[in-house]
């Protein structure tokens, strides 16, 4: 599903050039669940936000459902983000002035979904992450967890093939995390493909590989499955 | 503490440059509009300041009454001079009679120059204090005299003292100069007058005057009449007791009913405008009008301070609670924030005034003055440190109190969000700009559409190739026939005529038409106009009905030709034919023209009656030859002009000129009125500017969120722009109606006038909408492309 092959990514300010990623490649299968680890700064987030088509490359290739997207401009990266691709941040990023139902029904408002249908789909995602009964709340009066599993909710709305999931749990307890690493699984279960930078060994053992990084290189790959 | 004060201020100034450069340009505008409208103001209300005396000077006008209305006009009769200096000689200081001021050709030698200038009574140098550089007040005493300006001095004489010099006056009269005065400033009604002779030698020198003094002509009014009331003399009393001096000598007018108004210096430039024999206003409207654009036009750019600053407020929260915390007071918080207030308006106060300092010369021009950037006057300097004083507390006060009553502990734990009040307050600052900027625009549009309306209606007449030439001398008695004839086969001209009246005016009407059918009690006044048989062809009038005046109809010398106007005011029907008396003599009415528009564009055409008459006319009418350049045909007029009226300098003016500068007031205003919106505009839309890059930065992590979830650049330009149109309309909501108000106010002082289409509303509603979808976008667009993982990280 995803191929990258010698991905670079500078950051320059005016006295020097960091390198973010360097001659990055590596493959994820549909289906997959990834877990990309390592310290702070390594380039986990950088990668995630080209994967995501966030942000541009400096350099090498980048194929996504068999389509060379490393060149493509930001319409049609934003048309593919659309239609493909849910996020998960760590910080959960929902917008305060709407309530859960509206923050998770704003992808398909996105995509042009009818409105009719758009409740049937808000509803039954909000089921099953079990949080209708608070669809008419807004995020600052909910939990930490509940929060998370309302971006969870609006990151998979739109049926999408690939999660990418940005420290989904850096901000929760314990209890909390293992729920929303449950709701991933349980997602990747039903062959959504996740994509997760952690910092945590514990979130990364729900995963099937594990990606470690170093300075923008891959040093190790190990397959948990 | 003040020093701390200031540099804080001064590093937040430097720190926020887009911001402060947003502000003091915004506020430089408005001080810049504000300064200049003061001095325009100022030199409106100090008009005929110059003379000394000038609350105590008034021009005496004479109100009459015909058929229930009353109008107030100039001329008085020649006997009034001398009988209010008789009889009520106690209440005046002085009481000059004058002529009308006009062209008049003095000459030296071979040199003749055309001058403007008039005959008035020796008291006039006293009367309005002119400053003498040769000779002194007495010099109009003896009857052979003048006194001459410093410019007309220089024109002839150079620099030599010209006391004792001859100077002739239109041809005729042999006169020495007696005294030279500095000219009279631009801001006074006798600006530009050229020279002053004795009226003793007016009355000797014309025939009719002459008559009118030996017979008493109470009832002939061709003159002006300007008096100085005695010190401690209470105008309005002394016009109480002298109101019926006319009436008192002419019984048989009850009718009519006669009376005097003294119209005091200080009002002629401001409030010159009559109806029903009581003063109006005039002028001034404009001068509180443009006062009020200046206070909204400051105004506008204090809101953009004020929403500017508070839209930091959250940047700024910070500050205020590490100071708090540390020890501050609120009343030292308000004083660092009004600290920064000032300094942003002492910074814009340098600006503008070298703003105003750099725009006075096309003001002027625009406007129609000679102000001079008053530098070197205290008093100026002195009222703009009040301005700026006045200025920092209007814009700084209300974000002193705002930010300086935030609360510590919640802004330093970081749940501090700028309340809903806050933002209302800016909504409605928003909406108060845009209600004055849409007004502003309506006005304007109104102004030029009444200009433009009144500019296309029928004149009645042909004013292209239309030349006139004023006939100041008797030079030009008796050579109609021979320079008509010279000049037609020139080639220069495809007509010529004469008359008594130029075109774009009316010099004479009366009373005294009967006509059968006429009410005996109707109170008759026409506008007559003497031509000579060329009159028609020459200016292309209109026959509606009948036939031109023609040589071949000796009968023609008492016949009438009516404009439409008069035959309606007369009522008659089929007036081809009729007969219609006046003063003792039978007229046929043989033709009917449209309507000539000679007066005001923007009132109805009065009613006219057109006879030949070759001895009483003043003005010369020519067709140029269409076939050939103006200047060439001018150029071929100016020889046969100078060969047989040698001694008059020959000078002209296109009929089409003459009629445009009736216009000229009113276009004054436009042009003004569009510079001044154009600042309000611009400056609202800095401050929308200002306002949306504030909103956009609070949104910035909203943005970047629904961007990741699909938004694309179009929706969230329409999310951005939602709000501002919101405002924007309901700015509109409330400015039409106010707009609508005040044109119908202002349109209401013209007669003919525009209707105000709904068009009008429209289009400026739409270039409201339009200029803050550009404003609004230029800001939206750049966020919505932005790269939303860079406003991620923000957390």
């Amino acid at each position: 599903m995803i191929k990258i092959k010698d991905l670079e990514k500078y950051y320059k300010t005016e006295e020097l050039q960091t390198i973010a990623l360097n001659k990055l490649s590596f493959e994820v299968k549909q289906g997959e669940f990834i877990a990309v680890m390592g310290p702070s700064g390594c380039g986990k987030s950088t990668l995630l936000n080209i994967l995501g088509m966030l942000d541009d490359s400096d350099g090498g290739s980048f194929i996504f459902n068999g389509e060379e997207v490393i060149n493509y401009n930001e319409r049609k990266r934003a048309s593919i983000r659309k239609h493909n691709i849910g996020f998960v941040f760590q910080s959960f990023n929902l917008i305060d002035q709407l309530t859960v139902f509206e923050n998770v029904e704003l992808p398909l408002i996105y995509t042009g979904v009818k409105k009719a249908e758009r409740k049937k789909k808000v509803e039954a995602v909000l089921e099953k992450m079990q949080i209708m009964h608070r669809r008419k709340h807004f995020p600052q009066q909910l939990s930490g967890g509940q929060q998370q599993r309302v971006a969870v909710a609006r990151a998979v709305v739109n049926d999408p093939k690939l999660i990418l999931a940005d420290e989904p749990t850096g901000n929760l307890d314990s209890s909390n995390g293992n729920e929303v690493m449950e709701l991933l699984t349980e997602l990747n279960d039903q062959g959504t493909t996740i994509i997760m930078v952690t910092h945590s060994e514990h979130d990364a053992k729900y995963s099937h590989r594990i990606i470690r990084m170093l300075d923008g290189q891959k040093v190790t790959e190990n397959s948990l499955v | 503490m003040l020093r701390n004060h200031f540099k804080i201020a001064w590093r937040n100034l430097v720190k926020n440059k887009g911001l402060s450069i947003i502000n003091i340009i915004g506020l430089a505008l408005g001080m810049a509009v504000v300064i200049l409208i003061g001095l325009w103001i100022n030199d409106e209300v100090t008009y005929n300041q110059n003379h000394e005396n000038y609350d105590r000077i008034a021009h005496v006008l004479l109100n009459r009454t015909a058929n229930g209305e009353t109008r107030t006009r100039t001329p008085i009769p020649f006997p009034l001079g001398e009988e209010i200096r008789k009889k009520y000689g106690d209440s005046f200081d002085y009481v000059v009679m004058s002529s009308f001021h006009g062209d008049n050709i003095l000459s030296i030698d071979n040199k003749s120059l055309s001058m403007y200038g008039g005959f008035m009574e020796p008291d006039a140098l006293r009367m309005l204090s002119l400053k003498m550089m040769y000779g002194d007040w007495g010099g109009l005493k003896k009857p052979n005299s003048v006194v001459i300006s410093q410019s007309t001095a220089k024109a002839f004489f150079d620099d030599i003292n010209p006391i004792g010099k001859f100077i002739k006056v239109n041809n005729l009269l042999n006169v020495v100069v007696t005294g030279v005065y500095q000219d009279i400033p631009f801001n006074a009604r006798f600006h530009g007058l050229e020279f002053i002779a004795p009226w003793e030698l007016y009355v000797t020198s014309h025939d009719w005057v002459r008559y009118a003094r030996d017979n008493n002509l109470w009832d002939n009014n061709s003159y002006q009449l300007f008096v100085q009331i005695a010190d401690g003399t209470d105008m309005t009393l002394v016009n109480a007791k002298i109101k019926d001096a006319i009436y008192n000598n002419l019984p048989d007018y009850s009718r009519s009913h006669p009376e005097l108004v003294l119209h005091p210096m200080k009002d002629w430039h401001l409030r010159s405008n009559w109806k029903n024999g009581v003063n109006i206003g005039g002028f001034i409207q404009y001068v509180w009008l443009f006062g009020v654009i200046g206070l909204f036009v400051l105004l506008l750019a204090c809101i953009n301070f004020m929403n500017l600053s508070t839209a930091q407020s959250e940047k700024r929260a910070k500050e205020v609670g590490v100071l708090k915390s540390i020890g501050s007071s609120k009343r030292q918080l308000i004083n660092q924030f009004l600290s920064e207030s000032f300094l942003v308006v002492v910074l814009a106060f340098i600006l503008a005034v070298n703003l105003v300092f750099l725009a006075i010369p096309a003001f002027n021009q625009l406007a129609d003055k000679q102000i001079i950037f008053p530098y070197k006057n205290m008093l100026f300097w002195l009222i703009n440190v009040g301005f700026i004083l006045v200025t920092s507390i209007i814009a700084g006060s209300y974000p002193a109190f705002y930010l300086s009553s935030f609360r510590p502990v919640k802004v330093l734990k970081g749940t501090f969000k700028a309340g809903k009040m806050a933002m209302t307050f800016r909504k409605t600052l928003v909406i108060v700009q845009f209600t004055v900027s849409v007004i502003l625009v309506i006005g304007t549009i109104v102004v030029k559409k009444q200009i433009d309306h009144s500019k296309n209606r029928p004149i009645g007449y042909e004013k292209n190739r239309l030349v006139m030439i004023e006939k100041v001398t008797e030079d030009y008695e008796g050579k109609y026939n021979t320079l008509r004839s010279e000049l037609l086969n020139s080639g220069a001209i495809a007509e010529m005529s004469e008359s008594s009246s130029p075109l774009t005016d009316v010099w004479s009407s009366g009373g005294g038409f009967e006509w059968e059918g006429k009410d005996p009690n109707f109170l008759t006044n026409i506008v007559t106009v003497c031509v000579s048989h060329d009159y028609g062809n020459t200016v292309g009038w209109d026959l509606v009905e009948g036939r031109d005046f023609s040589r071949t109809f000796s009968t023609d010398s008492t016949a009438f030709i009516l404009n439409e106007a008069a035959v309606k005011y007369m009522g008659i029907k089929n007036p081809i034919g009729k007969t219609i008396r006046w003063n003792n003599q039978e007229h046929q009415v043989i033709g009917v023209v449209k309507n000539i528009l000679a007066e005001s564009p923007f009132e109805p055409v009065k009613q006219a009656v057109y006879m030949i008459k070759y001895n009483n006319t003043n003005w010369i009418e020519l067709k140029l030859n269409p076939y050939k350049s103006a200047n060439e045909s001018l150029a071929a007029v100016k020889t046969v002009f100078n060969k047989y009226i040698p001694n008059v300098p020959f000078e002209y003016q296109f009929v089409g000129d003459a009629f445009a500068k009736k216009f000229v007031a009113e276009e004054r205003i436009r042009k003004l009125s569009t510079v001044f919106t154009f600042f309000a505009i611009f400056i609202s839309c800095l401050g929308l500017f200002g306002l949306t890059s504030f909103i956009v930065e609070q949104r910035t992590k909203e943005i970047g969120i629904r961007k990741v979830v699909g938004a694309s650049v179009f929706t969230l330009w329409k999310l951005l722009s939602k709000d501002f149109i919101m405002l924007i309309a309901l700015a509109i909501i409330i400015a039409v109606p106010l707009a609508y108000y005040g044109a119908t106010h202002w349109l209401n002082n013209y007669e003919y006038r525009t209707e105000i289409s709904w068009k009008v509303f429209a289009i400026s509603g739409i270039g409201a909408v339009a200029m803050t979808l550009l404003t609004v976008s230029l800001q939206a667009i750049k966020i919505a492309r932005a790269n939303p993982i860079k406003s991620l990280k923000i957390e």
